[in-house]
């Protein structure tokens, strides 16, 4: 036998087995119930990571505000405080 | 029924309001004399922001007592406004720039407790009493080279806002007033 009868042997037309396109797709199909519990897994991780994320930054950002209105206000009164007694002072030493 | 309850009810909640909005200082026309400032400072807390400042203050300074005081004297405080500037030079700024400040003052409610005037500088310290409290707190101190405005609104003890300098609150770098005629 030469190469080329080889070759058309090999590559003949021969017709599927019986039910080989059902099992093409019946394989095809992701399976339900291996494939669910992962899935849901995923998004309960994704949706919890992505609650964290955004509450850690809602503090994050609450406290720097504090922070800085803290600052704030401390400046804000040592100012009040410092014009307070500087007017209390002249006053005690016109009256002396 | 309920419209002709609600509408006095409203009217009353607004004129309740009223006064106290009336009375509460507006620092206004100083806006142009940053630009000209060497130092300028520039504060606004409302009842808000001066209750996570009093949260803060008292978490992070827990173990000494200014936290703890620092803390009482915001309580009761419902907004603060400061603004200071310092110049290089005198004459920055005009008498003038402070009458809108000063014409509120003169308004019933207000009353001047301290005044110390020369040829140079002036201060001023103005309270507003409601039922036998402080309710608000105004400072205008005008010298040479520095302008500073304060307004405090809510009750407060000036006897322990001027003890602040005394429990450790570090004083504000001014600059060196010998020489100075008071």
């Amino acid at each position: 036998m030469n190469l080329e009868d080889e070759l058309r042997a090999a590559l003949r037309r021969e017709d599927p087995s019986l039910g080989f396109a059902k099992r093409v797709v019946a394989r095809a199909k992701p399976s339900p119930q291996s494939n669910r519990p992962i899935f849901r897994m995923a998004w309960a991780v994704a949706i919890a990571a992505m609650l964290l994320i955004g509450l850690t930054a809602t503090y994050e950002a609450r406290q720097m505000k504090a922070e800085r209105a803290g600052r704030d206000a401390v400046m804000a009164l040592r100012i009040a405080a410092d014009k307070l007694n500087n007017a209390r002072e002249k006053v005690v030493r016109r009256e002396n | 029924m309920r419209r002709t309850l609600l509408i006095p009810f409203i009217a009353v909640c607004v004129a309740s309001r009223l006064p106290a909005q009336l009375l509460q200082l507006r620092i206004t026309g100083l806006d142009g004399l940053a630009s000209k400032a060497t130092e300028s400072a520039d504060i606004t807390l409302d009842s808000n922001l001066l209750q996570m400042a009093a949260g803060f203050l008292a978490g992070a300074d827990k173990e000494n007592k200014d936290g703890e005081t620092l803390k009482q004297l915001l309580t009761g405080l419902k907004a603060i406004t400061v603004r200071s500037f310092k110049f290089k030079e005198s004459g920055q700024y005009r008498r003038e720039d402070l009458e809108p400040i000063r014409a509120q003052l003169r308004s019933p409610g207000w009353s001047k407790i301290i005044s110390s005037q020369t040829k140079e500088e002036s201060s001023e310290i103005y309270t507003r009493i409601e039922r036998g409290k402080v309710a608000g707190f105004a400072i205008i101190a005008a010298e040479p080279k520095e302008l500073t405005i304060v307004a405090i609104e809510g009750s407060i003890n000036l006897n322990d806002l001027s003890k602040l300098k005394a429990l450790g609150v570090p004083s504000i770098p001014v600059p060196d007033k010998k020489g100075k005629q008071e």
